[in-house]
């Protein structure tokens, strides 16, 4: 064998080895959407929908650029730039707007959307969108939800892409991250507990994605399931996010009475570290909740023991 | 002879402390964090004072409404000289964020509109206008800490 065809072979067995890892790649990040079949028969309930979307903090996300349409009356227009490390997204148009909104998805793109972070066009969405957590939430309250979304008033707005270089291929990136990184949905009921309780659990954890800023992750970026709402680092690198766990131990607040009153007012009645970081404008949607949802998310969270 | 001197090592003795506590105060006058932080630890406790009566820990008293609210008002009026440009860093952590020095006017606006709302406080002596009052000094709280405070955990 003389050297050439040597290193020719060498050479077409790298390029086999790179095909095959790029098919691989291709296969395993794939968007798996759900089928339209998953969507139960159920009367869709607006207002319930309405309590997810202020829970969900929507609108903290999915508000309107300083100045631009929307602003003012708080529709979730999704024109304000939203930073990451990895570029700056535009969240999107939550209003039924045919042209620049979810006006002509279909429910089961906006289920799609929501449990897999995938678009209609079967893109994955960046995990900036939290459905991280969203997609523990039920098919029939995404309908609900949805029935929301579909009561507001349509408004078109200039459409802005995201600036994430090699954007393209990164959405192909995070396709093959879902895959390593997000398992199976773990939200259990605690029949020990009350109706309250696992209502708050539920608030907090799927809808609420508290624990997107307040638990700390592990080195795939997930969530760490053993270090629950402990406190970390700032998923946008500013600092560090407090503990909500032992919050009555540390004098942080007296009963959940207290911690629902802190969580509907924040600092407008002197309650301190709820404004930084984020928390000012989730702690505005969190003042929309009915005062049982509040209270049910306050009794829950008053439980969590320090670790 | 022997008195003046006795006088004069007692007016010493008594003098020093005052002094050195003096030279401390002068030292951390030089630091713009510091003494920043001092001043919104304050501004923290007068509101501490006023929530506690939103909340009824403590009676509506329209007095104490008024010193709180002043006290705010003033630490207000010279904040903003307590932010000069390059004390994004220092001696000392801060908890300021940079976009304070490249967002000015707003930062700007903001204080001046905590001021006027704890301004607008000082003179309420009626209970049934004091949450609002109060609720109207928070939002100027929340406005610039959303934007401008990192947190502390
Ligand atoms: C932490 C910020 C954040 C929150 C909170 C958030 N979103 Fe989003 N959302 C995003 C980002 C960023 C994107 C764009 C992701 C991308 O392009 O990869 C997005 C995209 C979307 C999309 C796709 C829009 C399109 O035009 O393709 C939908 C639908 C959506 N979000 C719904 C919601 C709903 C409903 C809620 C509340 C329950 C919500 N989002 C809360 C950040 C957020
Ligand atoms: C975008 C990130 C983010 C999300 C999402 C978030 N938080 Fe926070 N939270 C923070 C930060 C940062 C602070 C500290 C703010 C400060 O110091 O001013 C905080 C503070 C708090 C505090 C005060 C803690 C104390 O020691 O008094 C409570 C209570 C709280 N959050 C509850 C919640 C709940 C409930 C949810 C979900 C519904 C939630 N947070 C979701 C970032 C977040
Ligand atoms: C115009 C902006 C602005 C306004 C208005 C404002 N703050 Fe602050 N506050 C800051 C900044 C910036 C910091 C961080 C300072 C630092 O760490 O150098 C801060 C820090 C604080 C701290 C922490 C101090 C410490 O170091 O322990 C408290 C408490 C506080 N603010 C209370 C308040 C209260 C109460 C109000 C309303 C009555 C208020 N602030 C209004 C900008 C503001």
């Amino acid at each position: 064998m003389t050297g050439a065809r040597r290193s020719r072979r060498r050479w077409l067995a790298a390029a086999g080895i790179a095909a095959a890892g790029v098919a691989a790649a291709l296969w395993l990040s794939r968007p798996r959407p759900l089928p339209a079949t998953v969507l139960p028969a159920h009367a869709a309930d607006p207002r319930r929908g309405e309590v997810l979307y202020r829970v969900g903090s929507c609108h903290a996300c999915h508000r309107a650029a300083p100045g631009e349409v929307g602003e003012a009356t708080g529709a979730p227009v999704g024109t304000a730039p939203f930073p990451t490390p990895f570029g700056t997204f535009y969240p999107g148009n939550l209003t039924p707007a045919p042209e620049t909104g979810l006006g002509r998805w279909r429910a089961i793109d906006f289920v799609n959307a929501m449990a897999r972070g995938l678009a209609p066009d079967g893109r994955h969405y960046f995990p900036a969108f939290p459905y991280t957590s969203y997609r523990a939430m039920p098919v029939e309250d995404l309908l609900d939800l949805w029935a929301y979304l579909g009561t507001l008033e349509p408004i078109e707005v200039g459409r802005r892409r995201a600036q994430v270089p090699l954007l393209p291929l990164a959405r192909r990136g995070v396709g093959l991250w879902k895959r390593l990184a997000l398992g199976p949905v773990a939200l259990e009921r605690d029949p020990a507990r009350g109706e309250a309780w696992n209502r708050g659990a539920y608030l907090a954890l799927a809808p609420g994605h508290c624990g997107e800023c307040h638990t700390p992750r592990d080195a795939l970026m997930r969530l760490d399931p053993t270090r629950s709402l402990a406190g970390g680092a700032h998923p946008a690198g500013e600092g560090r996010v407090p503990s909500l766990r032992g919050l009555a131990a540390r004098g942080r607040y007296r009963d959940a009475a207290d911690l629902a009153l802190a969580l509907r007012y924040g600092e407008e009645l002197g309650f301190d570290k709820l404004s930084s970081g984020g928390m000012a404008k989730i702690q505005v949607e969190l003042s929309h909740l009915p005062d049982a949802e509040l209270e049910a998310l306050a009794e829950y969270l008053m439980s969590l023991e320090p670790l | 002879m022997r008195t003046l001197r006795l006088v004069c090592l007692a007016t010493l003795l008594v003098s020093l402390p005052f002094a050195f506590a003096a030279l401390a105060a002068d030292g951390d006058a030089g630091d713009p964090i510091t003494e920043r932080q001092e001043a919104m630890k304050k501004v923290g406790d007068s509101m501490k004072a006023l929530s506690g009566i939103a909340r009824g820990e403590a009676p509506f008293d329209a007095e104490v409404v008024r010193r709180n609210a002043t006290t705010i008002a003033e630490s207000f009026e010279r904040a903003a000289e307590l932010f000069p440009a390059g004390s994004d860093k220092g001696a000392h952590e801060t908890w300021a964020k940079a976009e304070i020095w490249a967002n000015r006017a707003d930062f700007e606006a903001k204080l001046q509109a905590g001021h006027d709302a704890a301004v607008a406080l000082q003179s309420v002596t009626e209970e049934a206008a004091y949450r609002p009052a109060l609720g109207k000094v928070g939002q100027a709280c929340r406005a610039c800490h959303d934007s401008y405070r990192r947190p502390k955990e």
